[in-house]
């Protein structure tokens, strides 16, 4: 029993820090409109970048890392923060005056790159060999003796993750509901529109780009600071994919619906695990789980255009232009 | 009338392929009148009112605002300067709520940064749009659907809200694509009412309008266009009794 | 880095005419029906492990199980349009790109089911190069580009000789005037899978007789083919070959100036450059 609840708890902080990609994702995607299919490479830079501020240079079996500067958790989590979202803005800045269809090509080759190159600088990464013993934050305190409660390292890891989802929840909520906000949603619908009425809107893509790769980057750094390691094949493709698929299921434009969306994804991800093996194609579940996402995105994207939480009566607000 | 021309088109020339859409039009806005831009389908008067506002690029011309070269402007610095039009297809924004339509107009609003977003400063400003927002919606008559989708209005009344938007933005001159087509004819005297009294207030006029009547009746003077030049330009009573361009109009189809 | 060599030109034709048929079989679908195709490169790699299951599992000869390989895939093209595709015909594009998504995962993972994850070969000899003038140029390589230009050649008779292709070519200017002037647009869609599918189908199998069969071949060359289908003016089938052809020798000699690793950097570079000083592709008048 006490190893499912341990499991859960493990569960749920990975549920949390995908939604923190989803939460970014839906500014992009549900406020703004802009295809963006880089989070993954977003999630790696700040994985990467907290990594490598957190811990020593060290030597490799097939190359050594000369770059790792044993700074504070705290300022590794910031700076995976800024630096992810310069990254978004370096990436979006080429295809901001063109239309989506290019920016998904851009988007989709630039967290190739970012994966390439964190696979070959092997000095700064480790390339391939991955990274290992990356610090957790306040580690040693744990197991916390609360008066005959013993409180593991994973809780408080949960309560940490929790606490950050919370606040990023609020904080992308209010600037969706400002007229910041406003003004994405604008360029969302139509982007003349807001341009005919003065406003910058490039400038306006970038922010959005900045703050949903921003808080990728801290969801990247959270990932390395829990699981200890880091490699390049964590950050592949289907993992910007399986966002995605997160953010259309629980319904583009709502906050609430990307962490709906993301349970979902991580329900179907992580609860097939505890399948037994020799079921028929047990050793396919991997596979056969994401052949699912696939599905369930396809399938909520015929019935159910709005997702699971999206606004029906906006959907059909402008389908019935489009009809016309 | 003043001789001080708040926009002055030269040479204006676009072409799409091998269709020339805008062949060298050439005319003066002076300013605080009402001008209207008339002429047969396809003359060529929406492709001239995007290269005004920049959302075509023109291929040769000038357009100076307020004496100053802005073809090298994009469309937004264009706005930013006060130049604000409407779109003959309408272009509201289905998905957004009929307020937020019209508040998306407000101009110089530090709400709109992300800093002040998140602080909930600038909340002052907001509230001024608003009001704005009502009065206006309210003369529209709009206000009653101020919560609906705008993807919600019928055809008129969301030129009525376009037309909204675009004075939340305090132009200096405003562009207007057929304001009235389609719009409830009950209303359209009021329409002609309010682009009179803004009229007064100072704010320019340039309006597309295929009722030459009421075009006749509102402006201050008429520039009849047709096949991308223009083919004659003065006071509505001498333009009426061109027959080039009542050939243009009427000639050959009818 | 390497210093300049011959050879890099002849690697530059091969992997650039298997860019080109990708980035024409991708532009062509976008130019009817509005939209990327991100499974796509599943196409190519599906098309590449039914020649493989025929060529090795039920030990057809190569020519065989490459033609099984080539209609597998433009089927599959048709198959997937009635079964998905068409139930979402007038939804909006970017609708329609995010439901290939959902295809690339599902086309994926069964070709990783049905034939595994590992890599695979062909099983073809493995011959000898002989060298011309200081190039070593393998009998493979001289099919691919032969056959590259043959289909290429083949496209473009389709493209401006037939009226089915003429009907395309009009329908990719503007799907509505096609339908004013009575074509058949559902049939026209039909063929431009058709079309689509068998460019992938024989571009997969290509890649496969080049390299090693993977089911992520496809989508790993989705990129070099992006910024082809770009540099070329999306929806410009002339200008996606050119675009391939230019994609394949630009990797191919950038390793004068670049290490290999980064060839796959080029690309995006070319995407990246493109877009900002072509942004209509390289003949100037895009289709949109
Ligand atoms: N984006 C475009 N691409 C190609 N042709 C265009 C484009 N915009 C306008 N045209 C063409 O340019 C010509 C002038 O069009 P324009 O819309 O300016 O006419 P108009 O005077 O506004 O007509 P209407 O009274 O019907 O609105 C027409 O032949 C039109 O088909
Ligand atoms: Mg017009």
């Amino acid at each position: 029993m006490m190893a499912y609840s341990q499991l859960l708890v493990t569960v749920l902080i990975i549920a949390i820090i995908y939604s923190l990609l989803a939460i970014g994702m839906n500014m992009h995607w549900g406020d703004t409109g802009l295809l963006n299919f880089a989070h993954a490479g977003f999630f790696a830079v700040g994985a990467y970048t907290s990594t490598v501020l957190t811990t020593p240079a060290a030597t490799g079996l097939l190359g050594d890392r000369i770059v790792g500067l044993e700074l504070p958790i705290v300022i590794g989590l910031v700076a995976a923060t800024i630096v992810a979202a310069l990254f978004g803005i370096l990436i979006a800045l080429p295809s901001l005056r063109l239309e989506g269809d290019y920016l998904a090509m851009v988007t989709l080759s630039a967290a190739e790159m970012i994966r390439l190159i964190i696979t070959n600088e092997a000095w700064l990464t480790a390339g391939t060999q991955g990274i290992k013993d990356i610090p957790r934050p306040l580690a040693g305190a744990f197991p916390l003796s609360l008066g005959g409660f013993q409180m593991g390292y994973n809780l408080f890891y949960l309560g940490l993750t929790i606490a950050i989802l919370i606040a990023s929840y609020a904080l992308f909520k209010r600037l969706s509901e400002s007229p910041f906000g406003r003004v994405l949603h604008a360029i969302r619908e139509d982007e003349d529109v807001p341009r005919a009425l003065g406003k910058r809107t490039p400038v306006f893509k970038l922010k959005s780009f900045g703050l949903g790769a921003g808080i990728a980057g801290l969801a990247g750094a959270l990932w390395a600071h829990f699981f200890f390691a880091i490699n390049p094949t964590m950050f592949l493709p289907s993992l910007t994919f399986s966002v995605w698929a997160a953010v259309i299921i629980g319904g583009a434009g709502s906050y609430v619906g990307a962490i709906v969306g993301t349970s979902f994804i991580v329900g179907i991800r992580q609860l097939t695990r505890f399948l037994p093996n020799d079921i028929p194609l047990g050793s396919e579940l991997p596979f056969l789980r994401l052949i699912l996402i696939g599905a369930a995105l396809i399938v909520v994207l015929y019935y159910r255009p709005q997702g699971l939480l999206g606004d029906k009566e906006r959907i059909q607000a402008g389908q019935a232009m489009e009809g016309e | 009338m003043s001789t001080d021309p708040i926009l002055a088109v030269e040479n204006l020339r676009k072409s799409f392929g091998g269709l020339t859409a805008v062949d060298g039009a050439s005319f003066d806005v002076e300013k605080g009148t009402i001008v209207g831009l008339i002429g047969p389908n396809g003359a060529g008067k929406s492709t001239t009112f995007n290269l005004i506002t920049g959302f075509y690029e023109a291929d040769e011309g000038s357009v100076r605002f307020r004496g100053e070269e802005i073809i090298d402007l994009s469309p937004e610095e264009r706005s930013k300067e006060g130049m604000v039009r409407t779109f003959q297809i309408t272009r509201e924004l289905t998905g957004m709520k009929v307020s937020q339509n019209m508040r998306l107009g407000g101009q110089d609003h530090d709400g709109e940064k992300v800093i002040h977003a998140v602080a909930g400063t600038a909340k002052d400003r907001e509230a001024e749009i608003g009001e704005r927002a009502e009065e206006l919606l309210r003369e529209l008559e709009l206000w009653d659907l101020r919560d609906e989708y705008a993807g919600n209005l019928s055809g008129g009344q969301r030129k009525l809200l376009e037309l909204g938007r675009a004075l939340m933005a305090e132009p200096d001159i405003l562009l207007l694509d057929e304001p009235m087509a389609g719009v409830n004819p009950s209303l359209t005297d009021d329409i002609i009412e309010m682009i009179h009294e803004l009229s007064a207030q100072g704010i320019t006029f340039l309006i597309v309008e295929h009722d030459v009547d009421m075009i006749m009746n509102i402006s201050d003077k008429v520039i009849g266009m047709h096949q991308g030049q223009v083919l004659t330009s003065g006071p509505p009573a001498v333009v009426q009794n061109d027959d080039e361009l009542l050939e243009a109009y009427f000639g050959g189809e009818v | 880095m390497a210093t300049f060599d011959p050879q890099f030109i002849w690697f530059g034709l091969v992997s650039g005419s298997l860019i080109a048929l990708g980035a024409l079989g991708l532009t062509l679908i976008f130019g009817i029906l509005d939209f990327i195709n991100i499974a796509y490169g599943e196409y190519m790699a599906f098309g590449a492990f039914v020649a493989f299951g025929l060529n090795t599992q039920a030990n057809m000869p190569m020519v065989v199980a490459g033609i099984g390989g080539v209609l597998g895939a433009g089927v599959l093209a048709i198959a997937l349009d009635k079964v998905v595709f068409e139930k979402f015909r007038n939804r909006s594009a970017i609708v329609l790109l995010v439901v290939s998504i959902g295809l690339s995962f599902i086309l994926r993972n069964s070709i990783r089911i049905i034939w595994g994850s590992g890599t695979k070969r062909f099983d073809i000899p493995i011959e000898q190069a002989p060298t011309y003038f200081g190039i070593s140029i393998l009998p493979d390589q001289v099919a691919i580009i032969i056959l590259s230009f043959g289909v290429l050649a083949l496209t473009f008779v389709l493209l401006r000789k037939t009226d089915i292709g003429i009907a395309m070519r009009a329908a990719s200017d503007d799907t509505d005037l096609a339908q004013i002037r009575g074509v058949n647009t559902e049939r026209l869609v039909l063929y431009v899978w058709l079309v689509g599918g068998l460019i992938a189908g024989i571009a997969g199998v290509m890649l496969g007789i080049d390299s090693v069969l993977r089911p992520t071949m496809g989508f790993l060359t989705l990129i070099p083919i992006f910024a082809a289908v770009i540099l070329g003016g999306i929806g410009d089938p002339v200008g996606a070959v050119v675009g391939g052809y230019a994609i394949g020798l630009l990797q191919e000699l950038s390793v004068v100036v670049i290490p290999s690793e980064y060839k796959p950097l080029i690309g995006l570079l070319v995407l990246v450059v493109g877009l900002l000083t072509r942004p209509d592709g390289l003949f100037g008048e895009a289709t949109r």
